[in-house]
């Protein structure tokens, strides 16, 4: 009854009153999405490679950065700790710009999608030596125990035996983690690069109307919604396995 | 190969030369003494917290000797020069919470170091591990997960995995402490027919039919040190030291 009472109410807000009509044009113009969606969309494919790209060079960095920061030479720990504190103390905009501009100032011109994938990298790669750190840090020592008295060294034992268990429990939080770099690389933007959001604003621009930005939106909702329904479907078939 | 013959030439398997083990301030070891001839069963008994299981560790270098020296084979284990790894092959062994491997199945808990440590070909080291599953009665159970088996079956499978190293000596930390009481025969059947082949053991156990049965020899450690030594059935009749005696009243 009450649900009723709502779409009614919304639909004539949205229909009879001033307020509400222009509300609808300014966001849902069908015809300014029609004619800017296609432009937009085509930022999707750069959004996503950028996405990829990075997270493939995360997930080597993170884990590399988690095995340095459990070593156990002291001086290698501190290092990384230090890394991984200073970048996650940082705004990631701030590290975009630093790489960008910082890397064109030293006479090295990356284009804005390389500068991406490495700002990106170095920031995400410290989140994710934590998730890292924990998985493997919860996995028994007893397993590491086991490992080593049948004769393998210490990487071997990492290899075969923890990380296999630890990257398992990590697949949950890491694809979380996918989900936000999908969504921070729309901040590459700034430098310039053309992905989903920097032609929704252009977009914006040329038509004066928010419609654009409410495509670009959808754009990143059409790949958002589904991963984080597979995440919550992983989370529930690992955790039935145990 | 010339320090294989100088092992074997070695008069004894083990042989511990005052071994101190302190963890911060708390020492754990105060000097153990100990010999191991090969092929003798040495069960070690005593309160918890006397050290037993410390000493075990430190025999395969889980643990690392504060002070004193460990020679397996006629190899000073504590020497830092000494290559631990090829030392644990020749050393295996099992543990009171199993540590199988819950990634990986049966046959491949037993497969994984033979193939990745000594390189051995796959389809020899599968062989091998049927035949020593089999050992164990637990060939049907070769491509199940740990688990999906009992706590039983977990343990002699860590014994079949410790074995497909072909170890000249085993090491059985409270091996059927954590099992279910019904499921304690079936592991120390195991052990038994392990010692009646010939391997050095050496056992930390409260289970006293088995010392008395197969236990060639029996230490009593207490607070650090070795309290008593001697025949098991002649220890537990006629135990002398007073922590000894307390303790075998109470658990005989």
């Amino acid at each position: 009854m009450a649900a009723v009472a709502l779409v009614v109410f919304l639909a004539v807000f949205f229909t009879r009153f001033e307020a509400g009509k222009k509300f609808v044009d300014e966001f849902f113009n069908w015809q300014i999405f029609k004619k800017t969606m296609p432009y937009v969309a085509r930022g999707l494919w750069v959004t996503i490679r950028l996405a990829v790209i990075s997270e493939i060079c995360i997930l080597a960095a993170g884990l590399m950065v988690a095995l340095v920061r459990i070593s156990r030479v002291k001086p290698f720990r501190f290092v990384a700790a230090v890394y991984i504190d200073v970048i996650r103390g940082m705004p990631l905009l701030l590290q975009i710009f630093i790489v960008y501009f910082g890397l064109a100032y030293m006479g090295l011109n990356l284009s804005q999608f390389v500068a991406g994938v490495i700002a990106l990298t170095i920031c995400y790669a410290a989140y994710e030596a934590e998730i890292f750190r924990a998985g493997i840090e919860s996995i028994h020592k007893g397993q590491m125990e086991a490992a080593r008295s049948l004769g393998m060294g210490y990487l071997k034992a990492m290899r075969y035996i923890i990380l296999p268990q630890a990257i398992r429990n990590v697949i949950p939080p890491l694809s979380n983690e996918f989900i936000a770099l999908l969504k921070d690389t729309a901040l590459v933007a700034t430098i310039g690069l053309a992905e989903v959001f920097f032609r929704g604003r252009e977009m914006m621009g040329k038509y004066a109307s928010v419609t654009p930005l409410m495509g670009a939106a959808l754009c990143y909702l059409i790949i958002t919604l589904p991963l984080m329904r597979l995440v919550q479907y992983m989370t529930t078939r690992l955790s039935m396995k145990d | 190969m010339g320090s294989r013959e100088g092992r074997l030439s070695a008069e004894y398997m083990v042989e511990i030369v005052d071994l101190h083990k302190r963890f911060g301030f708390h020492e754990v070891l105060k000097g153990v003494n100990l010999k191991v001839r090969p092929s003798e069963v040495l069960v070690i008994v005593g309160p918890s917290g006397s050290g037993k299981s410390t000493m075990l560790r430190c025999v395969n270098g889980l643990e690392h000797a504060t002070s004193g020296h460990i020679y397996i084979e006629g190899v000073d284990i504590t020497d830092h020069k000494v290559d631990i790894n090829a030392m644990r092959q020749r050393v295996g062994i099992v543990f009171q919470s199993f540590n199988l491997f819950p990634h990986l199945t049966t046959l491949r808990n037993v497969t994984l170091a033979p193939i990745k440590v000594r390189k051995m070909d796959a389809a020899e080291a599968e062989d091998k591990a049927l035949r020593l599953l089999e050992r164990v009665g637990l060939k049907e159970k070769a491509s199940a997960y740990p688990a999906h088996l009992s706590g039983g079956q977990q343990q002699r499978v860590a014994i079949a995995r410790a074995l497909a190293m072909d170890p000249d000596l085993m090491l059985f930390d409270e091996v059927t402490s954590a099992l279910d009481p019904e499921l304690v025969k079936e592991v120390l059947d195991v052990m038994k027919d392990l010692a009646r082949e010939g391997m050095t053991m050496m056992v930390v156990t409260h289970e006293m039919g088995f010392a008395k049965e197969v236990g060639d020899r029996l230490i009593f450690m207490d607070d650090g040190n070795i309290v008593e030594e001697g025949q098991p059935e002649a220890i537990f009749t006629n135990p002398q030291s007073p922590r000894a005696i307390d303790f075998f009243s109470k658990i005989l």
